[in-house]
């Protein structure tokens, strides 16, 4: 059986004992001793240990890996036993990894080398190469004729080389795969990785050993069982590093309430324009793109001229080169504000930075360690971070991340399992490379960690899809592979197949955003921002939004652009558009239950109360009284809610509403809610409007009998009811669009048309239709459910709520009250917002009829 | 003289004479979505059969099916699947009338070799009883002689979205107004896969309807379709 194994640090000695005397030589003349990273991780990768290298960010991880496998080449080289072969892979799901496999690789090598020659040494070349899917044609020819002997590539870019004919003859006798920054890959991309190694593997005659480097994470046991495979032994080094983290909780003003005014953000950018004189080099996040252009607009609006070239955006909608020159500004020092949405948590090296500031909450206690991460370049450097919230839901969410941060308690990381979209992809792809029996290729499959427990009957289904069987008479158009059931092989179809993969390799779906600009009055032509497809669709001409802090009527749209009207003075008459954002993890929303619990219970003794918070949380006293004014108003307002009682508001504005106050997270939330207005809609056959959020859920409807909808839901049925649910919502079809491309169903690139995303985009509702039309079971279709339950949405945790419930130990309590409750506002308000249709379309055009008819009846009267 | 409105066509009935207008097909629409990357099965042809067999089981054999335009999709050339689909439903209506009129519409640059397969010449618009059929992405001379009282038109795709303030449903629509001296009638798409654009955003027509006060009939499952009166008066 496959065994983990938790390891401790070597001694300089022993790590010192299998470094050859050039390499030490090299090593000592530029650092003084191995770093507490390298003591854990060198020896082992030496000595040809899977291995997962745990640190917190700037733990010199990279040099860690590298040092090893260096000095084994530089030996051969110095022997003059280099062979023409790769040795090594280096994989980063970064997009640039120049700037750190320069430091790390290419100048050591080239210092080794320098110092060789002046001691009379002769050493073989020792070849890097880089390939990404920016690599030019010239530069991957010249890959082929001279085999670099370390290799450095992107996940997608190594699945492409795994399809050539000869290029891939080089991974023969592979001996180490380095997979850098593991935790941004507990993803489907990830998944991906994961059957990209088993194929590696698989072309190379010799196992080569895994090196896996990550963030700080948890569970690190499913991290190593991730990178290895179920089968194969794992060391970890948990790398902890005493770092002290400096971490505050603030807000501007003197109140939070204020914070809606305009006076307040006005104050926001005063507190940020004294962090920054305090500091070198500020880096700012805020989770949005949207966020992020407004908090730089804001800032050099507020000081004009303080900020000229000295401040720089970095989100991933940027251009490449408008984000190299950013972290290329930001390592020379040349930058002193830095505002990001989340693409610089990733760990490319950007020089010193002071301190980082989070801007609304970053939901989980990793993410925010990884931010905070990125402050004090140097291993000895306390980092310093700041939260800094512009609302009470933030402050209360913020307080108890920072407490998790401060006592280490990291939140688990999951990582998708049997995801059929992917598997299709990667099935198609080892099918390009060559001949399969069948399995054979279901074994390799299983090897990976993701794919363990894969089915047969999951598996064959891909295959058939593969294969174009629901094509019927059709299928030599659909038909990716063919599949022998005789002689049980697999292969490639077409001559166009490794164009095919290759040009379309990836999990990243294309998003379908629609770009927003204005088509009349003043300011025609530009560009104002971005909202999604599912938003657009839910818009009338005349209706009024708020997009990015600013009011437009939105007039039509054409292809993938909206156009609007600026300069609205009247009120929206549809909700904001909020992009996606990231979900409260799940058991910081129970920290925040639990808090509240504490809170609850001395609440009337404000003095007690507030001490407590202080202590409970490590927060300054302004802070604290804040908090406690936030909870004194819900307590006199109906009963404050915790990890025991969820406080089920009911209300009346225009419709019933029943509020739910869930501290559970969205993806929780989202299935809750789903399942409960799915109870509500049935008992009425009519549609149940739902909105959420991480803190809670709402249902509104014409008529809400909250004892009947309470009582309906059980955990035993939440998965069943979930199933109907969803089908009758829009965020199937959204995500069904997501798996058929990267299914292949939905091709970016064919027959030599790249297509821009406009043309590419393919209406949700068209394909879904569509597919339906083949088979309720057709497997991308299954995976996009899957998607939804278990990625998106958190149906096992769920679950496990409503079992609390049923034993007891969770309880509702439900109070009538005449308007939404303070804790309730923002849900209200920014509650993301959807809508369980019971009603079928056609019965609601005749009653919309009828409705209609009886107006105009009334009007004539 | 009756105008009907069956589904999403358009039946008209003078001095006993019965014509059957249908508009946009797009045939072929799967097969072009194939060769542009996008993977498909090829359905539609089988639904819109069953559609037809619907309505003429409701409305019996007729004199004249006039189809108007984009009976087609692909711009640039006849795809295989168009040859077969074309082809069959050419047959399939001349079975149900006395005589089969298409039109040229955009997409139908390539269609006349096709109609000349199954014997049928396509027209750039047809005249009848008062009555100008047209595709609609042109605007020409002929269009305005006095003799015309009607003008029948696809191309546009009207649809219209419905809301009841929480939900939004889009359905497809015929348009029927008043331009000049002519009255105007806009039919819906036929084909199932897309339903159209909401004729409140941008009609797409080459002239300046008065669409605010045109009257719009929403189409419902079952043949139905719906009076909801004047555009204005839809929230």
């Amino acid at each position: 059986m496959a065994e983990i194994t938790y390891i401790n640090q070597s001694s300089s000695e022993e790590v010192n004992g299998i470094l050859n005397p050039l390499v030490k030589e090299w090593f000592f003349g530029k650092f003084k001793d191995f770093s507490l990273t390298q003591l854990y991780g060198v020896k082992n990768i030496y000595g040809r240990k899977n291995i997962l290298v745990s640190a917190p960010t700037g733990g010199t991880k990279t040099l860690t890996a590298f040092l090893g496998i260096i000095n084994y080449i530089v030996e051969l080289a110095l022997k003059n036993e280099l062979e023409n072969k790769i040795y090594a892979v280096y994989v980063s799901p970064l997009k640039a990894l120049s700037n750190d496999i320069s430091v790390n690789l290419i100048s050591p090598l080239a210092e080794i080398r320098e110092l060789a020659e002046k001691k009379g040494l002769v050493m073989q070349e020792v070849r890097v190469a880089l390939r990404t899917g920016d690599t030019e044609k010239k530069e991957r020819v010249s890959q082929s004729k001279h085999i670099p002997h370390i290799f450095i590539t992107t996940p997608e870019s190594l699945a492409i080389v795994l399809t050539t004919t000869k290029f891939v003859e080089s991974l023969k006798a592979l001996e180490f795969i380095v997979v850098d920054e593991i935790h941004a890959l507990t993803n489907k991309r990830g998944v991906y990785l994961s059957l990209t190694l088993e194929r590696l593997c698989d072309a190379s005659l010799i196992e080569p050993v895994r090196i896996g480097l990550s963030a700080t994470i948890a569970p690190l046991d499913e991290i190593a069982k991730f990178l290895v495979g179920s089968e194969r032994d794992c060391l970890i080094a948990e790398v902890k590093l005493l770092k002290k983290i400096e971490i505050g909780l603030d807000f501007p003003g003197e109140s939070i309430l204020e914070g809606e005014s305009t006076g307040n953000l006005k104050k926001f950018y005063q507190m940020i324009d004294e962090l920054v004189d305090k500091s070198k080099t500020v880096l700012i996040f805020t989770n949005t793109r949207n966020a992020t252009e407004r908090i730089i607009h804001h800032l050099q609006l507020s000081f004009p001229g303080k900020y000229e070239g000295l401040i720089g955006a970095h989100h991933s909608s940027m251009s490449k080169e408008k984000r190299f020159e950013i972290e290329d500004r930001l390592r020379k020092g040349e930058l002193k504000v830095v505002v990001s949405s989340t693409s610089l948590e990733l760990g490319i090296d950007i020089g010193g930075i002071d301190l980082v500031v989070m801007v609304k909450s970053p939901k989980s206690v990793s993410r925010a360690l990884q931010r905070i991460g990125r402050a004090g370049h140097k291993l000895h450097d306390n980092p310093k971070g700041r939260f800094i919230v512009l609302d009470r839901d933030d402050l209360m969410e913020c307080g108890v991340i920072m407490k998790r941060m401060i006592e280490k308690d990291i939140d688990k990381a999951e990582i998708p399992k049997n995801a059929l979209d992917v598997l299709a992809q990667q099935i198609y792809g080892m099918a390009i490379t060559r001949i399969w029996d069948v399995d054979d290729m279901l074994k390799k499959i299983r090897q990976s960690y993701c794919y363990k427990d894969l089915s047969k009957d999951d598996f064959f289904s891909v295959v058939s899809y593969l294969a174009g069987d629901y094509a019927l008479e059709h299928r030599h158009v659909y038909a990716k592979i063919w599949y022998d059931v005789e002689k049980k092989q697999i292969g490639k179809k077409g001559m166009l197949a490794r164009v095919i993969y290759m040009t379309n390799v990836g999990t990243i779906p294309a998003e379908g955003f629609i770009g927003v600009v204005i088509g009349a009055g003043e300011g025609k032509g530009r560009d104002v921002g971005q909202i999604d497809e599912g938003f657009l669709e839910k818009m009338k001409r005349g209706d009024i939004f708020v997009l990015g802090g600013q009011k437009y009527q939105y007039l039509f749209s054409r292809g993938m652009k909206a156009f609007v009207r600026a300069g609205v003075t009247r009120n929206p008459t549809i909700p904001s558009w909020f992009s996606e954002m990231l979900p409260l993890n799940f058991e910081v929303g129970l920290g925040i239950g639990r808090f509240r619990k504490l809170v609850k219970e001395k609440i009337d003794d404000k003095e007690k109360c507030i001490k407590f918070i202080q202590e409970y949380l490590y927060c300054e006293r302004y802070v604290a009284l804040e908090m406690y004014g936030y909870f004194l108003e819900q307590n006199e307002f109906s009963e404050i809610p915790d990890e025991k009682t969820i406080v089920v508001e009911k209300f009346k504005q225009e419709k019933e509403y029943l509020l739910f106050h869930s501290c559970y997270g969205r993806r929780v939330n989202d299935a809750l809610a789903r399942a409960y207005a799915f109870a509500a809609g049935r008992l009425k056959h009519r549609d149940v409007e739902m909105g959420i959020n991480d803190h809670g859920f709402f249902l509104s409807g014409v008529e809400l009998d909250e004892k009947s909808i309470l009582s309906w839901v059980k955990s035993k049925d939440l998965k069943e009811i979930l199933k109907e649910a969803i089908e009758k919502t829009d965020i199937l079809k959204r995500r069904f669009r997501h798996c058929a491309s990267r299914s292949l169903m939905i091709l970016r690139n064919y027959k030599g048309r790249n297509k821009s995303v406009g043309k590419q985009q393919v209406h949700s509702e068209f394909l879904y239709t569509a597919v339906k039309k083949i088979s309720n079971e057709f497997p991308i279709l299954r995976e996009a459910r899957r998607e939804v339950f278990e990625d998106l949405m958190d149906v096992k945790s769920a679950e496990l709520v409503l079992k609390w419930i049923e034993e007891g130990s969770v309880k509702f309590k439900v109070h009538r009250v005449p308007i939404v409750s303070p804790f309730g506002l923002n849900l209200i308000v920014q509650g993301r917002s959807d809508i369980i249709k019971l009603e079928d379309k056609a019965v609601f055009l005749k009653r919309m009829h009828d409705l209609h008819l009886k107006v105009i009846k009334e009007k004539g009267k | 003289m009756k105008i009907e409105y069956i589904g999403k066509c358009l039946l008209i009935n003078d001095k006993d004479e019965k014509v059957l207008v249908v508009g946009d097909l797009h045939l072929g629409y799967e097969e072009a979505m194939n060769r542009s990357g996008v993977f498909v099965t090829r359905e539609m042809y089988n639904e819109m059969i069953k559609e037809f067999d619907e309505i003429f089981l409701n409305v019996g054999r007729v004199e004249k099916i006039i189809l108007l335009g984009d009976v087609k999709h692909a711009f640039s050339g006849n795809l295989s699947q168009e040859w077969n689909d074309v082809l069959r439903l050419i047959e399939y209506l001349k079975g149900k009338c006395m005589e089969l009129i298409i039109l040229k519409g955009n997409h139908d640059n390539y269609l006349v070799n096709i109609a000349r397969k199954g014997e049928i010449e396509v027209e750039k618009n047809y005249f009848w009883n008062g009555f100008m059929f047209l595709h609609g992405d042109v605007d020409s001379v002929e269009l305005y002689d006095k003799k015309i009282e009607y003008w029948v038109m696809g191309h546009a795709h009207p649809a219209i979205k419905i809301s009841d303030g929480s939900k939004i449903e889009k359905y497809k629509c015929f348009l029927a107004g008043k331009y000049k001296d002519k009255k105007v009638i806009i039919l819906p798409s036929f084909f199932p896969l897309v339903i159209g654009s909401d004729v409140r955003e941008d009609l797409n027509v080459p002239w300046e309807f008065d669409v605010e006060n045109f009257e719009i009939k929403v189409v419902g499952d079952n043949l139905e379709v719906f009076d909801f009166g004047k555009v204005k008066k839809i929230r």
